[in-house]
This record gives C-alpha cells, sequence and structure tokens, in this order.
C-alpha cells in the first residue's frame, strides 16, 4: 500500500484549502450568497473503503464530474444530496430533476472546478484544464465507484481531497471532491519538493 | 441472516445457508455471481475494470482477468462443483450520460467478464447489466436467488429460488 508522509498530506491538505476557497468565492458570485468552506480532508483509503468513508452507497445523490487534463491526471466530483441539489436549484430560479436543473449544477461544477483547478495551477506551476462535466442523479455508490474506477489504474489505492461548502443562511451544502491518479499525486508533490 | 459486502475489487464466496452476498451501487462495475446449479455454495466478485494489462499487485481481484478464474477457485473451495457452475451478471452502466469515451468502463468489464466466463466454459444464466442506472445485487447463498435493485426502484428476483439437494 502507497504511504504518503505527514508532510505530504499536509501539503495536500494545504493545496485543496486554496482550492475550494478560491471556488467558495467563485460559488459565491454566481448564487449572490456567502458561502462557508470546511476544513477540507485528505482521505487516502483502500479502494474498497472509499465509497464507505464519502456516504451510504444506495443513498439518491447528484453526482457532476469533470476531467482534469494537462499535467496532472484527475477527476473533480461534486456530490448533492437531493435536498441540497433542490436549494441550490431553487437559488438560481431553477428546478432540480430537470434538465435545466441539471446544466445549472453542470454550470456549478464548471466554474467551482475551473477556479479550483486555476487555483492549484497557480500553486503548483502545473498547467490544468477541467474537461465539460456530465450529470447523474442515482446511487451514491455507483456515481462514486464510476470515478473511482476511471482513476484506478493499476493501485488499489483511493486518495480524495474533499471540501464541504456550505452556502450562508441555508441547509444547502455541496461536497466538493478531487480524485487524482496514482500518478497525479506524485506530480502534484514533486511540483512541491515533497 | 448475515449479509457480506463485497466492495470495489473484493470477492467472497459461501456455502453458510443463511449468509447473503451483497454489492451495493454497482454503477460501471460488475458485479459477477457464481452459484451451483445443484448445491447451496455460491460466490459474488465486485470487478472495477476489464483488463490488468499484467500490472496488477497480487492479491488484488479489481480486474476482471484476475476475479473470474479466483472466484472460481473460491467457490469451489468452498463446495461448488466445477461443471455446475452457473453465472449472472449485474451492473456495467454509464452513469454519466454526457460522457468521455473513457467512462464507457461498464460495457468493456462486461465484455471481459463475458470473455473469461466463456473460457471458462461457464455460461450466464441471467444479466442485468448496461443501461444509465446504479444497481445493488444480493445473493442469497442457500437458495441462489438473486436480487436487484435500480436507483429509484424496488428490489426483484432476477434469479429465484432453487431447491438445493444435499451435499454428496
Amino acid at each position: 500500500m502507497t504511504r504518503y508522509s505527514d508532510l505530504q498530506l499536509d501539503a495536500l491538505r494545504e493545496l485543496a484549502n486554496v482550492g475550494s476557497g478560491t471556488a467558495s468565492t467563485a460559488l459565491s458570485g454566481m448564487l449572490g450568497r456567502s458561502v462557508d468552506i470546511s476544513v477540507p480532508s485528505v482521505n487516502v483509503l483502500p479502494m474498497a473503503d472509499a465509497v464507505g468513508a464519502i456516504g451510504d452507497a444506495e443513498a439518491e445523490a447528484t453526482g457532476v464530474v469533470l476531467g482534469v487534463v494537462g499535467d496532472m491526471s484527475a477527476s473533480v466530483l461534486l456530490l448533492f444530496t437531493p435536498s441540497d441539489a433542490a436549494a441550490m436549484c431553487g437559488f438560481l430560479g431553477v428546478e432540480a430533476g430537470t434538465e435545466i436543473g441539471d446544466s445549472a449544477l453542470m454550470e456549478i461544477g464548471n466554474i467551482m472546478g475551473a477556479s479550483y483547478l486555476n487555483a492549484l495551477g497557480q500553486m503548483t506551476g502545473m498547467a490544468l484544464e477541467p474537461t465539460p462535466p456530465a450529470s447523474a442523479t442515482d446511487m451514491l455508490g455507483a456515481i462514486v465507484q464510476t470515478v473511482l474506477a476511471e482513476r484506478a489504474g493499476a493501485g488499489d489505492i483511493a486518495l480524495l481531497l474533499d471540501s464541504d461548502l456550505v452556502v450562508e443562511g441555508s441547509d444547502a451544502s455541496v461536497s466538493f471532491l478531487l480524485v487524482p491518479d496514482q500518478g497525479g499525486v506524485e506530480q502534484l508533490l514533486a511540483r512541491l519538493g515533497l | 441472516m448475515a449479509e457480506t459486502m463485497v466492495r470495489m475489487g473484493e470477492l467472497a464466496a459461501s456455502a453458510v445457508a443463511g449468509d447473503v452476498l451483497v454489492s451495493l451501487g454497482l454503477g460501471s462495475c460488475i458485479g459477477l455471481a457464481l452459484v451451483d446449479r445443484r448445491l447451496g455454495v455460491a460466490g459474488l466478485a465486485h470487478v472495477v475494470l476489464p483488463d490488468s494489462g499484467g500490472n496488477a499487485e497480487p492479491g488484488t481481484f479489481k480486474f476482471a482477468d484476475h476475479a473470474v478464474p479466483e472466484l472460481i477457485d473460491r467457490v469451489v473451495a468452498a463446495g461448488a462443483r466445477r461443471p455446475d457452475l452457473d453465472a449472472v451478471l449485474v451492473g456495467g452502466a454509464s452513469m454519466f450520460t454526457v460522457s468521455s469515451a473513457s467512462l464507457e468502463v461498464g460495457q468493456r468489464n462486461e465484455a471481459a467478464v463475458r470473455d473469461e466466463l466463456e473460457a471458462a466454459r461457464i455460461r450466464v444464466i441471467a444479466s442485468e447489466t448496461g443501461g444509465t442506472r446504479g444497481r445493488t445485487i444480493r445473493v442469497h447463498v442457500a437458495t441462489r436467488r438473486i436480487t436487484v435493485r435500480e436507483a429509484g426502484g424496488v428490489e426483484h428476483d432476477l434469479v429465484p429460488a432453487m431447491p438445493a439437494e444435499a451435499a454428496a
């Protein structure tokens, strides 16, 4: 099992912190409301444990996924519970569960993903570009496993940089995950000289 | 009744009457069940990717080319008779509708698992694969009853209960 040192994990957490801070500012601008961020968590865990670490595999969720291309391969995954999806769509004046509701959530993914990656790129000197978003409303496990499968490669370890963003004065939140593949993690750490 | 969770890249086999083998929320992954036509023995593998390309770490079973032979060995070790094995496939969905080709791993997973089964001369008696919905599979060991639940749907029988003969 690949191990990362505490120093490396702290550095990854700090990258996630700056990235999600930038993403929260972008979300705030889009919604016209303040957005708070949690301290990001960095989870390095066997792939089999990854879904359970995120939530109930059979719970309904909406996932918006963006690929990351350029100097690092990764996926960005935003997860909304049904009530979060309804609230976010409500802020934007559209109805969740409709085509336009899905496209509003994908636009949130676009804006947050692009700003997160932009911040990450500036800190590490990497060129990072998001690919167009796709969305699915389904079992949480099916969404997360499909993203992990794409990033798994030969490794059996999942590394998840997880931040929660909460819209102030509401219960609406979104979970933002960066899932680099194994080579992507090493790229990130190498750029930081770790 | 004890439920054994078979998570990403894991597999399990059992001949214990009360056991239920479960994979929750299969997306592009394949839940491959092997059942003995006569005996109360069954196994379940949660296949993540089609082909290791020879690069898998030892002891990991997320690739079809490793998982299928290992699952056959495990159910036989649990008491199944090799010529009496049948296969059931669930999963392999395309979760994201606006999708890059690399996300179409569900179809490649199913094709790889079917190829491995054909090479092992094990027939597929039922499957619920493809589409865009996630699925949960439950394999009831004693009766080899297999149920599937799609996201937003109700659990239904994919394979009805079979009577078990006494082990020879």
